[in-house]
């Protein structure tokens, strides 16, 4: 009975209904960032591995089929940015330099910020990813050496911290022009931060969502190439 | 469906070939992102299976990430003794960021507009 603890049926059951559960609770927020499904569900999960003593090892093996689809699914961002081309080309030039901005800002404040605090590199590869789409910033910290659970949580919360603020910030800025708010958000605050933009206007959601996928290119690029040339 | 399907996983495969071929640190699937745009540039027609199916997965992608969440459970040490940074890293950051992309895009969209006013 006990050998069921290391099958993919139990421990992907558990993982799709604890989501469910927690997206239950989210929807019953009005889908407050805070009660974002992923920040519900994984202490909850941690919380099982750990009463079942389940190692780590063993949960995300039972889970690979859940994982594997993060590949194709990034692919698939492709999909809305062709789709938004005439969009692109009409704002070439504020989406081009609003994002060369965007992507540089993110790493060196992130990176430096944290480099004060005295963390080693594998934390800092962790941090640098930390504005775009979660599979993107997992697959780059590990690339650059750091930890793809730590780069998930740290995008996990910046994409809080992005949905909370903007906003306010925007507000206070008087910065009024939908699009640039809500690029900003989609570059800065990834998915968590373009659901929070959609909520306020369609506009900013559809320059959120591109953002979004833009930066996750962006970024990627600037990485790597500081990676080859460190 | 499984058209749709064939195309995003051959584009992740092509991904994950060119990053061997040329040693880039890049993860397969962002290549693999920029192979699928260009194949919609070079053959360009309706594709609403693709484009459902890639709706989908998007809408879901938060759960695919929580098996690499729970691994903040090994995270521990990292977490104890920079966690304080994190936090303040990342929210600077964060709110950093969407203020200097929000300014340029901007200061950049009013400096595009009068001449697109003009040519209208």
């Amino acid at each position: 009975m006990t050998d069921l603890l290391t099958t993919s049926i139990f421990w992907l059951s558990v993982t799709l209904v604890a989501f469910e559960t927690a997206d239950v609770v989210s929807r019953r927020s009005g889908r407050h960032p805070l009660c974002h499904p992923v920040l519900l569900a994984t202490p909850a999960l941690i919380a099982l591995l750990l009463a079942t003593r389940t190692a780590y090892p063993v949960y995300v093996n039972a889970t690979q089929a859940l994982s594997f689809l993060l590949g194709p699914a990034v692919v698939g961002l492709a999909v809305p940015v062709w789709r938004q081309r005439a969009l692109i080309r009409r704002q070439a030039f504020p989406i081009a330099l609003a994002l060369a901005a965007g992507a540089a800002t993110a790493i060196v404040s992130a990176v430096g910020v944290l480099w004060l605090f005295g963390a080693p590199r594998a934390v800092l590869a962790s941090i640098a990813p930390r504005a775009v789409t979660t599979p993107v910033a997992m697959a780059m910290a590990s690339q650059l050496g750091g930890a793809p659970a730590l780069a998930a949580a740290i995008v996990l919360f910046a994409g809080v911290v992005g949905a909370m603020t903007a906003t306010p910030l925007f507000d206070r800025m008087k910065i009024r022009d939908y699009r640039a708010r809500g690029f900003a958000v989609g570059v800065s605050a990834h998915g968590i931060g373009t659901a929070r933009a959609f909520q306020v206007d369609s506009t900013a959601g559809a320059f959120a969502g591109l953002g979004m996928a833009l930066n996750a290119v962006a970024t990627a690029a600037l990485l790597s190439l500081l990676a080859l040339l460190i | 469906m499984i058209g749709a399907l064939a195309l995003l996983f051959v584009c992740q495969l092509a991904g994950e070939a060119v990053l061997r071929l040329a040693g880039l640190p890049l993860p397969g699937s962002v290549i693999g992102m920029l192979l699928l745009f260009g194949w919609l540039a070079l053959v360009e027609k309706e594709r609403p299976t693709l484009e459902a199916v890639s709706a989908w997965l998007t809408a879901h992608l938060s759960i695919m990430f929580v098996p690499a969440a729970v691994g903040l459970i090994d995270q521990g040490p990292a977490l104890s003794r920079y966690g304080v940074g994190l936090v303040v890293a990342t929210a600077l950051s964060t709110v950093l960021t969407m203020a200097v992309t929000a300014l340029v895009f901007r200061w950049a969209a009013r400096r595009g507009e009068p001449l697109q006013d003009a040519g209208a």
